[in-house]
Formats: structure tokens, sequence, C-alpha cells
């Protein structure tokens, strides 16, 4: 990895999300030199595990097979992936990062043939799927994965599965003594791009997302829906398997509570509607949706896609924080608790729980690797203090897909001015 | 002279929300509520409420003074707590319930034949006397309140209970007799009524 | 094709491509058939020493045109991006083998496949060049920001910062915009408990420092015309003077404008002073400037005030708006606390029915506005009746589930804001047809223009919905569908001025890179980087003007005798204009008629009495495309007789090349493109839905060939449609199976 040319007029970006994607690209197809450092095997971060978007029920990966062109061709672009910041000193326009770079066991080589991931025996949860399905333990961590270079599990290193990866693999691609790296990197400035985490659902104790099966959380929802999910797209009860036809959805599940997130994540509520969608075009006969809801935050434009689905019967909105969760005998959960309008108490099975948890910020307060303002909710604060480190996308506030890729664009520019004066450019 | 009620809604015209801030113990949180219901749908006796929790703070807002204060719905709280540990606002749901009731009934017009209003006398001088619970009375002034025989009939459907209780040695059959109470039961009388008199002091003086 | 060019292919055989193929017929079919000057064979192409074999032939053998027959264009793009030269991919891999099952039986067809790939790959590499720029551009580091409220202080100051210039051109007096009339701002910082001062003081004093920035007020853009890199605005006064200057690029930030309540009599509006929108409230603030606010009416001190959300607001009803504007709760609350913290006695209701306080700053201004004692009542209202004294707000509480009534002193509006984007050039066609049609006269109402752009599609950025302008709003919401200009704030979806300045900042990017682009010949997004462009053969032209008109980009002008005039910098490079063209005369160095038309007609075509029918798919290569490899990737094969091109934009796709390949014999044709309705997916927003257009006529000629029209077929495909794009295949296999082969093969 010492051919890695950067300067104090490098730009890093950490985080391979869309935001620092777009940060990265913005900066890149500019003129700067970039390094864009991801902790996972592949760029995408979160929204390469949704299936679709609101409001215009596009696919993600669209938008991103546009982004990773993008990042194929431009030569100013530099990717680390398995990589993670540790340390970074110094000040605006001179830091330096130190960044741990962890071992894939697959070089540059790698064809993403797949003759490794065949001869492996070895099977582990699978984190593109939130561990509702089973990957081996070499693999292409997802269809689009980029770079497109498979990834040897750490936890078959030294198993005769690891040897026999290393003889299917013609290419001379697996290196099983790879070890972790530690590198230094100058830079002008950082983009901080690390988005956002599920929130624990099973801390939401009288949910009972840990005890029942058919209580699940968005993102998991989010896998099933797609075709190319653990289910390949069928919409069914992980306790049986049969089709979950009578589905609820708790919102503000862990978040705008004081006990979880104290702040809206925005987008729960957007993504619920559009998730009620997906029961509805399953099945449009006899599918049924109720939401439960404290407010509908369905704000600006996405106001149409509201008005779409309130005008589907099959679908109501409910005005309650969902007070329990029980389960029946035949694995139903049954939802307690009181609707607001009017002070109904209600006791409603379904087949299929889904808990729209909130967006933590994937941001550790203590174990940041360098002094920056943090706000209360664990966003990063826009504060002079910062230096040269500027936030982007999701680490800034909880924000969508468009929200986040304006905060990244704008990142990328402030960016560029500190690179652009450490340059002495009066352009 | 006016009766304190009517001071008060003269005080506070049709502004309850405030009267209930000045008045209620942790009343002013009410305005912090954002109507999730939470609460309600916590409450183990839920059932039982005419306005569970989230309404009764709407009411409070919307200036339903008399509707809140003559409800028996705060009454029915048990202090269980569900309510306070759930609320996202964290507003001390229980506290405010029991805040109110006591409000309602400084002002006179609590509900009448209010059973938990009723068992919260009966508790209070049972506890005055020795400073602390007779059990067994308590018990059974509470199973004879509506007259002797269904006095008998309800003390022996809970017979089990007060035996169990009696072998865990948390109630003493000898407690009929007197029982026992705190060593300086003066004291403790004197103490709740200087208690008593600054409460109604502080009541006063808003009320004046 | 020009005699200096040495074309090379290269097998690979890694990947099992050696093992599934007979790699020296390939050879021999890419030298006799391909008839390429060169043709290497490697074990691991794309391989460090794969990859330099290439290399030395480009620098010793001066080959000019590669032809590299091993994985899909989309694998291994860096190793096989090489300077200077035409570069085609056979996709051997995604595209054959991994389509196909690796069986004895399938061998043979697979092997018939293959060579047509490389057949293909060829000639595409023959009719290709190295994409290079015009070398016509030029560089203005100037960027035209238009309107001078938060949204374009901001854009300009930021500008300024990274060491560029900006132009504000504010159409009043002031700078400042909405902002300058408010008295405090929502708090864009944490804790988001206090209104803050909006700091447009500050940013004016900012911008008047700037010798970077220079600012124009009253005055308009009255004409702007040329492209990124070269703009050119005339700057009118209102006094009558104009000057013209040159820019780089434009941000279009001319905000809103405030919903006009006198459409809303029932809410009182209109009938007493005291009910005020929240612009207005903000007048009366100032005036209070931190102390009671008094009543319009009688200069009473406010004690009471109810706050109406939505008000004309989500509501289909005729003359609302059907939108949330997204900042109204804000405002709602942070007006409510100039009441309070005057005196926190004043009562103050917020009456709304989902409150929209989203993201962090909103869930802790809207606790903050509890603890002020803000009171919030969910519900409807549905009528403000005017007192002498009190006005009464009658309503649905939502909650209590009753008609509920208050009195106040003051009724406070939420109304929405309105773009202030232009006139929509294709709502007024569609309602001048719609007149026509009716037989009625089209009465138009004036709607001022913002750039007056000298573009022949019209003078304003095209709208998508409500007014707002249209981009593809979810991955890249700042690419308008003009090139080089970008619109930025409230005039692109309603927002605050936290976000009004973020998106200020955003489209300052954008105009600095599309600069940057203009400036070395690069095309924006989608295609960024792309050095190809649009070149037309003007002896050819018939002055159609049908790349004129479909264009979605606004690229093409027309010049003085009326033939086009391709502006360079504003094409996006995506061959709409050589799908429409009749004549054929537009094409680009890497993407012709020829270089798709080519692969198409070296296809071996198999006799009719084969029963190898030949099945077409040109595939949009940003969707489809990736669709397919992908498919394979997870070993969901498809039919061994289809021949899959892919093409920048279903609106590339040229009416020849169906007829062609009809006439040299194709049994099938799929059209693979993104959705096309008001959610579309196509990159260049109107590509797949004019393609679509084109190929409903497509039916005339297949009657004239008495071909049937199930023999072709548009389809839409997105990336997630793993299975059905190869399903889609298999079907028109089947199909033709029904209707039989096509007759024309020779
Ligand atoms: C159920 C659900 C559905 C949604 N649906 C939609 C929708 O339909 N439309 C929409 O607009 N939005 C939707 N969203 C929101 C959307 O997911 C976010 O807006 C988006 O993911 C934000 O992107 P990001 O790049 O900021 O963060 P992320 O996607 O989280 O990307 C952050 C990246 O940084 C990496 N990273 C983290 N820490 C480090 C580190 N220390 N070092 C290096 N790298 C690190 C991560 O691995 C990841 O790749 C949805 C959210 C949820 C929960
Ligand atoms: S977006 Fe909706 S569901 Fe999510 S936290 Fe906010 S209000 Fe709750
Ligand atoms: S739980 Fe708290 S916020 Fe929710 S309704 Fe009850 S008191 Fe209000
Ligand atoms: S290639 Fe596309 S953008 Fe360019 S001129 Fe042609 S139609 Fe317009």
């Amino acid at each position: 990895m010492s051919d890695i040319v950067a300067s104090n007029e490098t730009i890093v970006v950490v985080g391979g999300g869309i935001s620092g994607m777009t940060s990265a690209l913005e900066a890149a197809e500019c003129g700067k030199q970039v390094i864009l450092i991801e902790k996972n095997p592949s760029l995408g971060g979160r929204v390469a595990q949704l299936y679709r978007y609101f409001p215009k029920m596009c696919h993600p990966t669209c938008g991103m097979e546009i982004n990773l062109r993008r990042a194929r061709y431009n030569r100013n672009l530099r990717i680390l992936t398995m990589a993670e910041v540790t340390e970074v000193t110094g000040k605006s326009g001179d830091y330096s990062l130190r960044v741990l770079l962890k071992p894939r066991f697959v070089n540059e080589n790698c064809t993403a043939c797949g003759e490794c991931e065949k001869v492996v025996e070895a099977e582990f949860g699978d984190e593109f799927n939130y561990g509702m399905s089973r990957r081996k333990g070499a693999y292409l961590p997802y269809n689009m994965a980029y770079p497109q270079r498979y990834v040897i599990d750490e936890r078959i290193i030294g198993t005769e599965d690891a040897g026999k990866a290393k003889d299917a693999c013609r290419y001379d691609a697996i290196d099983l003594d790879m070890q972790a790296e530690e590198i230094e990197l100058k830079a002008g400035a950082i983009i901080w791009a690390t988005g956002w985490q599920p929130y624990d659902a099973s801390r939401i104790q009288p949910y009972g997302y840990d005890r029942y099966q058919n209580v699940i959380t968005n993102v998991e929802f989010e896998r099933m829906a797609d075709p190319q999910g653990p289910t390949g797209g069928r919409l069914v009860r992980p306790s049986d398997g049969e089709e979950a036809r009578k589905v609820a959805f708790i919102q503000c599940a862990g978040s705008r509570d004081r006990n979880h997130l104290r702040h809206c994540s925005r987008i729960c509520c957007m993504s619920s509607l559009k998730q009620a969608r997906y029961v509805r075009e399953a099945f449009p006969e006899d599918g049924m949706v109720d939401i439960y809801y404290i407010d509908i935050r369905a704000i600006d434009r996405f106001e149409d896609f509201y008005k779409k689905i309130q005008e589907d019967e099959k679908v109501s909105f409910i005005k309650s924080k969902v007070a329990s969760i029980i389960k029946d005998k035949e694995d139903n959960p049954v939802l307690q608790g009181v609707d607001t309008e009017g002070g109904n108490r209600y006791e409603t099975s379904y087949d299929m729980v889904i808990l729209a948890t909130g967006m933590q910020p994937s941001i550790n307060r203590e174990a940041f690797p360098i002094d920056i303002v943090i706000n209360q909710d664990g966003f990063i604060e826009p504060d002079e203090k910062n230096g040269a480190i500027f936030a982007s996308g999701s680490a800034a506030d909880a924000l969508d897909v468009n929200r986040s890729v304006q905060h990244a664009t704008a990142a990328a520019l402030r960016a560029i001015q500190v690179v652009n004066k450490t340059a002495g450019a009066g352009v | 002279m006016m009766s304190i009620n009517t001071v008060m809604v003269e005080k506070y015209r049709n502004n309850f929300l405030r009267e209930v801030e000045a008045n209620v113990e942790e009343g002013e949180w009410v305005k912090m509520c954002m109507q999730c219901g939470v609460c309600a749908g916590s409450c183990p006796l839920g059932d039982a409420w005419e306005h569970p929790p989230q309404e009764i703070f709407m009411m409070i807002r919307a200036g339903k003074r008399e509707d809140v204060l003559t409800s028996d719905s705060m009454w029915m709280c048990t202090s269980c707590y569900n309510c306070i540990v759930r609320c996202p606002r964290e507003l001390p749901i229980t506290h405010i319930m029991h805040g109110l009731a006591h409000y309602a009934r400084r002002l006179g017009i609590q509900p009448k034949n209010n059973p938990t209003q009723w068992f919260c006398d009966v508790f209070w001088n049972n506890m005055m006397k020795k400073g602390r619970v007779n059990e067994l009375k308590l018990g059974l002034s509470l199973y004879f309140k509506n007259g002797f025989l269904s006095g008998i009939k309800e003390s022996l459907k809970n017979a089990g209970l007060g035996l169990n209780m009696v072998k865990a040695r948390r109630m003493s059959p000898m407690d009929f007799f007197g029982g026992h109470g705190v060593k300086d039961i003066s004291g403790l009388q004197k103490m709740i009524k200087k208690a008593q008199e600054l409460e109604a002091d502080r009541i006063d003086r808003h009320g004046g | 094709m020009a005699d200096d060019k040495k074309i090379a292919a290269y097998m690979c055989k890694g990947c099992g491509l050696g093992e599934r193929l007979d790699v020296d017929e390939l050879k021999v079919i890419a030298e006799r058939e391909g008839r390429v000057d060169m043709v290497r064979e490697h074990d691991f192409l794309c391989s460090e020493a794969g990859v330099q074999l290439i290399q030395n032939d480009i620098d010793s053998e001066d080959v000019t045109n590669v032809a590299i027959c091993a994985c899909s264009r989309r694998s291994k793009t860096e190793a096989f991006n090489f300077e200077n030269v035409a570069v085609a991919r056979g996709n051997l891999r995604e595209g054959v083998i991994w389509a196909r099952p690796d069986t004895d039986e399938a061998r043979e067809l697979t092997q018939e496949m293959a060579a047509d790939y490389v057949r293909m790959a060829c000639f595409e590499s023959k009719f290709s060049n190295a994409p290079k720029s015009s070398g016509e551009q030029s560089r203005i580091d100037n960027v035209l920001v238009v309107g001078g409220g938060m949204t374009g202080m901001t854009a300009a100051i930021e500008i300024a910062r990274a060491g560029y210039k900006a132009t504000i051109v504010e159409k009043t007096g002031t700078l400042g915009g909405h902002l300058a009339e408010v008295w405090k701002d929502i708090p864009d910082r944490s804790p988001y408990a206090d209104p803050v001062d909006t700091g447009v003081a500050a940013m004016i004093a900012a911008i008047e420092s700037d010798a970077r920035v220079t600012v124009h007020l009253n005055s308009t853009v009255t004409r702007t015309s040329g492209a990124p890199g070269r703009f050119a605005a005339d700057i009118s006064t209102e006094s009558g003077s104009t000057t013209t200057e040159n820019f780089g690029a434009i941000v279009q930030a001319s905000g809103y404008k405030d919903y006009d309540a006198h459409q809303l009599p029932e809410l009182g509006y209109g009938k007493t002073p005291d009910v005020v929108t929240q612009a207005e409230l903000e007048k009366l603030a100032r005036e209070a400037d931190g102390g009671p606010i008094h009543r319009p009416s009688d200069g009473k001190e406010i004690t009471s005030v109810a706050f109406v959300q939505c008000a004309g607001q989500r509501s289909d009803k005729k003359g609302h708006l059907p939108y949330c504007s997204g900042v109204c709760c804000m405002a709602s609350i942070k007006q409510a606390m100039y009441f309070k913290d005057n005196n926190s006695d004043i009562d103050t209701t917020v009456i709304y029915t989902d409150l929209r306080t989203p993201g962090a700053p909103g869930e802790d201004f809207y606790r903050s506005g509890q603890k002020k004692g803000v009171v919030f009542t969910k519900g409807t209202v549905h009528e403000v009746v005017v007192g002498s004294g009190a006005h009464s707000v009658k309503f649905k509480d939502l909650i209590l589930d009753e008609d509920a009534e208050m009195a106040v002193d003051l009724v406070v509006l939420a109304t929405g804001q309105v773009p202030n984007s232009g006139p929509d050039m294709e709502q007024i066609s569609e309602d001048k047809e719609a007149a026509k049609e009716a037989g009625e006269e089209y009465v138009e109402v004036p709607v001022e223009s913002i750039l007056n752009l000298d573009y022949r599609q019209g003078p304003d950025i095209p709208q998508l919905a409500n007014g707002f302008t249209d981009s593809h709003f979810i991955c890249f919401p700042y690419e308008t569908r003009r090139t080089g200009i970008y619109t930025a704030g409230p005039v692109r979806r309603p927002m605050d001025s936290a976000q009004a300045k973020e998106d200020g900042t955003g489209a300052a990017m954008k105009a600095i890179h599309a600069l940057e682009d203009a400036a070395q010949g690069r095309a924006a997004h989608p295609r960024s980087g792309d050095l190809s462009f649009p070149q037309f053969r003007k002896e050819g032209c018939t002055q159609c003007k049908r790349c004129t008109v479909e264009c979605p980009f606004g690229a093409i002008n027309e010049d003085e005798d009326r033939y086009p005039q391709f502006n360079e910098a504003r094409c996006r490079r995506c061959g709409t204009c050589m799908g429409a063209c009749p004549v054929r005369v537009i094409s680009f160095e890497n993407y012709s008629v020829e270089t798709v038309g080519q692969q198409i007609k070296n296809v071996e075509m198999p006799d009719e009495f084969d029963e190898k029918p030949r099945i077409l798919v040109l595939a949009c290569e940003n969707d489809a495309y990736p669709a397919l490899d992908m498919a394979a990737r997870n070993g969901n094969h498809y039919s061994e007789f289809s021949r899959v091109i892919p093409v920048r934009c279903l609106g590339s796709i040229n009416t020849i090349w169906i007829t062609d390949a009809l006439n040299s014999g194709y049994d099938g044709i799929i059209l693979m493109g993104c959705r096309k309705d008001d959610d579309y997916q196509c990159h260049f927003v109107r590509g797949s839905y004019l393609a679509n257009a084109r190929m409903s006529k497509i039916d005339d000629t297949l009657s004239q060939l008495n071909l049937e029209p199930e023999r072709v077929a548009t389809c839409e495909v997105a990336i997630t449609d793993v299975e059905r794009a190869p399903k889609l295949i298999n079907d028109m296999v089947e199909t033709v199976a029904k209707v039989g082969m096509n007759p024309f093969k020779f």
C-alpha cells in the first residue's frame, strides 16, 4: 500500500455509502486527489441493502451503478476498503491519519470468478441480509459489490477451507498470509461520512424483537422484499414461512424517545409507507396494513406518496405508540395499545409486525479519532472547532438519500475550499 | 367565603393548564405530552379508565377543568409506574395522576363514592393511628365497606391470600388487637400535621 | 474508417473462458471475419502482465483500437482503461459462458454465441475512434447566481471561498430575500432550542467585502445564451440598462413566492387584519422587536394566538397546494416562541394534523416549544369566525374526538411556498394542445421567466411537478435538464433556510464542477468525464429538427440557416439526437449508427431452416445491461440465441437498427429501457419515453415487411430485474417459436 500518494492537498473521505461516494466523486471529478476509506469490503453503505426508494419506488442500485461507473473511470479517486481511521492529528490543511487496513486475504488479481466460493464449505450469517441468510466463508458481499473482489472470512483462516479456496483460485489472488497493516496518510481536509446503523430493536423490550420471530425490523423487511434477498422477494413470516398478508408497522420504534434515540429519524415514516406498498403490491387482493404512528412525517413533495397510500382502503393509520406486543398460539404478534384519536383500546393480531427502527449515527463519541464537536444526538455539529473535518450525509443528521446527497455535495465543496487554499489557488 | 374551588376558577379563568401547572404536583409536565398514547396502552388497569392519561393531558390543555377534576380516572392509578417507564417524553405520569386526584380532593370536587378514594381515606386513618399500616384491619375494613354480608363473602374469597400473608409474616392475626406501631407516633403525627398546614397554606395563598 | 487505424483483438482464457470456449477458433474468427490487424490471447488478461501486453501493443505497435474479448465492460474497467485508444469489450464471461449452462449439449451453441460476440467486438472497435474533446473549450471561472436570497448568497460566498468568482443578479433592491423579512430564524445548530439571528446582515456584509462576488441589484437576467463554460447573460436593470457578461455556470436560486392566502376566506383571511400569514407575523414581530406584539386591528397587546397548520396545503381543493411545504411546523413553533419568550402568559396554540419536525433539529425544537408552554393540539381547522373582540377558531379536536372552538386575539395561517421557477413549457404546450382539441382558444397566463434562455426548448428549466424544477431528485438532486444550470433552494423543493444554505453550497459545488468539465470538454452527469460528443454531418441534414426537439437537455439550437447547432458543453451524451435523426447524420466517435449497426450486421445469421433464431437485445447500459450481467453471475441463464448490445440510452436507438435487423433476418428484437412515467428512472429523463414513442411507429415497418408485431418488444427493465430480464429474452424465443422464423434471412 506504499503506492498511495497523499499530500495536504488530498481530500480523505471516510465512509463509502451514498454520501461518502458522492462527496468523493464530486471532489475527484473536479480534479482533486481523493482517498475514500470504507470499513466494509465494498462500497454502497446502507442504500445497497434497500430494495426500493421512496417516493419513486425506484431501485437504489440504479443510482449506484452510475456512481460506481464514475468511480471506475476516475483516476483521481483511490478506494481503500476494509479500512478504518484510527487516529487523526494536525489541523485544517494539514492532517495526518493513521489507517488500519484489515486483511481481505484476496488481492487485486481476483477476477470475481467465484471458484473459491464453490469449494469452501463453512457458512456464516450473511451481514448483507442482516443474518437472515447464510453465505460462504469465501464470498462476494453482494451482487453489485465494488470493488468486485471476493473476501475470505477471517474465521476460515487456518482451516481446511482456506487451503481449498487458495487451491481453487487460478489467479493467485488468495493470500492467506495477508496481515493487518497500518498506514499513514496526509490530508488537507477530511470528510466524515460514516452514516448510520439501525437502532438495536431488542432494546425496545415490550416489542419482543428478540423473543418473537414474527416481529422484524424495517431494514430486515427491505431485504425480504428484494427478489435477490434472503426470501427471494417473498414477504413471509420467519416463524413458518407463511405469507405475511396482514402486517403492522410500528413507527418511532426507538426514535423520538428519551429511553432510546431522542431524535426523529426522519426517514422511517416514508420508509413504512413505501414498505406498505410492498405488501399491497405483493397481495393486491387481501394484503392488509396498519400503520401505528405519532405523526406521519411525509414532508414536502413526499406528501403525494402519503396521499396515494391513504387512498388505499386496505391501509389504515392509527395514531398510537403501541404499548406492547404479545404472542398468540399461532405465533401471531398481537399489538396492544390505545388509539389516541378517540381513545379506543385495541388488541389486534397480525401475521407479521415491522418495527420502523430509526437511524443511529455510526459515531462513537468516545473513540472518535480526533477531538471534534458531536451534538447531544450523536451527530457531528458543523462547528468551527472541527477545522477541516466536515460531516457528510447522515453523519450530520438523520437524512434521507436526497438530503444526504445534497449535504454530501456541499461537504465536497467545503473540503475543496480548504485544499484550494492550501494550494494557494486563486483560480 | 368563596369555596376554594370557586377561587381557583376565578383566578385562572379558562386557563386550566396554567392552574394545573401551578397547583398540581409535577403539573408543569403536562405540556410536554406528545399524545403518543403509550402510557394509556401500557397501563394494566387501562380498561377501567374513562379518560386515559394522555387524554387527561389533552383535556387539561383544552381547558376541560370540570371534566378532569371530577373524573375518577386518575383515581384508577395504582402506581405501577409502567407508564413512566415507557413515556418517550419523560412525563412523571403516575405522580401527575396522584397530583390531580389530590388537587381535586383539595378543591372538594373529587368524585364521591369512588372506591380508591375511600380506600385512601381508610388507609390514611389506619396509618395515622400507629404510623404503620395495619394490614389486617385495612383488609377487613375494605371487605366490609359494603356491609357485613358481602364483607364475609369477600374475606372468604381472599382467605387463602390472607393465610399466605400470615405465613410469610407479612400480616399478623395479632394485629386485630392493636398491632405494632412506629416508635414516636406523636412525633410523626406532628410532622404530618405541619406538612398539611404548609400545603394548605400554599393552596390558600394561590387561592387568595 | 481512417486508414491509420490499427486494430487488435485480445482473447482472455481466464475465468473458465479457456475451458468453456474454443479460443483458437475465436482467434481465427477475429482475424478472418473480424478482420483485425492483430489477435492475441492471454491466460489472465486483466492481470498486470495482461494489461501490460495491451499497453505495449499500444505503445510500440501503434495499436489504436482494441477489442477485448473477456468479461463485461462493467468488470475490470480500471484495468482496461487505456488512454487515447478506442476500446470495445466483447462480453464473453457474463454475456456468454455465465449466461449458459456448463454442459456438453450446450457447448456448441455457446461457442456460436461467443463467436458472434467476438465479431461484434471487432466491428464495434473498428468503427470507433478514441474520443477526444473538440478543442473548442473555454473556461470562465465566474458563476452567475440568479437570486440573492439566502440560497443565492450562500452559493456566491461558497463559490468565492473556493477561489472562483460569483455574480449575483437580484431583482429587488436588497439582498436577503424572504429571510430578510424575518425577525428570527429557526435554529440550525444544536441544541435547537431558541430562535436565532437570521444571519442575513452578516452574510450581506461578507458579500460586500468579498472582491470575488459582484452584485447586481434591481436587475434581472433578460437573456441567457451559450453553454457551460461560455454562458452569456444579459443583466438588465430596472431602469433599462443592460450589460452582457460571460459565465462558466449558473445557479438558479430564484426561491419561492408566498402562497396567496386570499384563497382561504373560510379561514378569515382578508376579513380581518387579525388573521395573518406566517410571513405577515414576521413583520409584526420585527416591529415589536422582542417587545409585546400588537394586534393589527386595534393595536391591543396580543394575549392569545392560534397557529393553523397546513393552511391551503396538503389539500386537493382547487387553488390549494397539494404538497406540504415542510417548514411551516418549525416556523410556527418559532413564532409561538416570539410570544412566549416575551411573556409566558400568552396562550399559543398550534393546531396541526401531523407535526412535521423531523430529524434531530426538528424534534429538539418541538420539545423546546413545549417546554416554553406552546400548546399543540391535533385537529383540523374548518373555519375562523371573525369577531369584534376575539376571533373564534373552529376545529375538530382529533384527540378528544369532538368539535371545538377557541377564542383568540390573532390567527396565524401556516401557508406554503410556491416555487418561483418561471413558466412550465411542457404544461403550456399540453394546455395548448388540450385547448386545440377542445376547440377552445388558449389563454396564456403570463409567468415571468427567470433565465430567459435563448434555447429553442424554452426559456426556463423544465419542471416536474407542482412547479418545482425537474431532477433525478433522489440520487442526483441537482441535475436539472439544462446542463450547467443548477437550481437550489425552494425552487427545487420546499425548504427552510438551514436547508437552503446547504442546498446553495451543494449547487455551488455543482456549478464549479460544471465549469471545470466544460473547460476540458468533459460531459456532466451521468456520463461524467466522457469526452465524446455528438458530431453532425451538415450536408446530409434535411432540417427536420427532430434532434432539436427531442434532446432532453435542450442542447441543440438552430443556426441562422435553420440547421441544428450542437452545443457540446450542454450535451449529456445520451445519443437521443442520434436515435432521432432519420438521415443518420449524428454520431459520436465511439458510439454511432455504425458502431451498433455493424455489430448487428456482423452477427452470423443461420439459415431459416436451422431452427436457430436470433434475438437482438438492445439494452440500456445503466440498468438493463447490469441486470443481465448480474443475472448471469447468479446463474439465471438465458437463451443462447440472444445477442445483447448495450446502448447509452434507449433514446439513442435509431429505427434503422431495427429495420436493418429485421431485414437481415433477426427473428425477434427486445428493447430494454428504464421506467418512463413521472417517476421515471431514465438517467436521460426522456430517452426511454422517446424511444417508446418511436417504437410505437415501428409497427408500420413491420406490416410493410409482412412481419408480426410481436417480434419487436419494448420493455421497462430495472436494474434489479435479475430474474425478469432473462425471462423476457426467453419469452421472446418462445414467441418466435410460435410465429415462426423471420423469412428475411440471407
Ligand atoms: C428501513 C429504511 C429504509 C430507507 N429507505 C429509504 C428510501 O426509500 N429513500 C431514501 O431516500 N432513504 C431511505 N432510507 C435512508 C437511507 O438509508 C439513508 O439516507 C442513507 O443510507 C444515508 O447514506 P450515508 O452514506 O449517509 O450512510 P450509510 O449508508 O450508513 O453509509 C456509511 C458508510 O460508512 C461506512 N463506515 C461506517 N463507519 C466507518 C468508519 N469508522 N470508517 C470507515 N467507514 C465507515 C459504512 O460501512 C457505510 O458504508 C431508509 C432508511 C431505513 C432505515
Ligand atoms: S420519521 Fe416518523 S417514524 Fe421515524 S422517528 Fe420520525 S416520526 Fe417517528
Ligand atoms: S406516554 Fe408520555 S408522551 Fe405519550 S401520551 Fe403518555 S404522557 Fe404523552
Ligand atoms: S446526445 Fe443527448 S444531450 Fe447530447 S445533443 Fe444529443 S440528445 Fe442532446
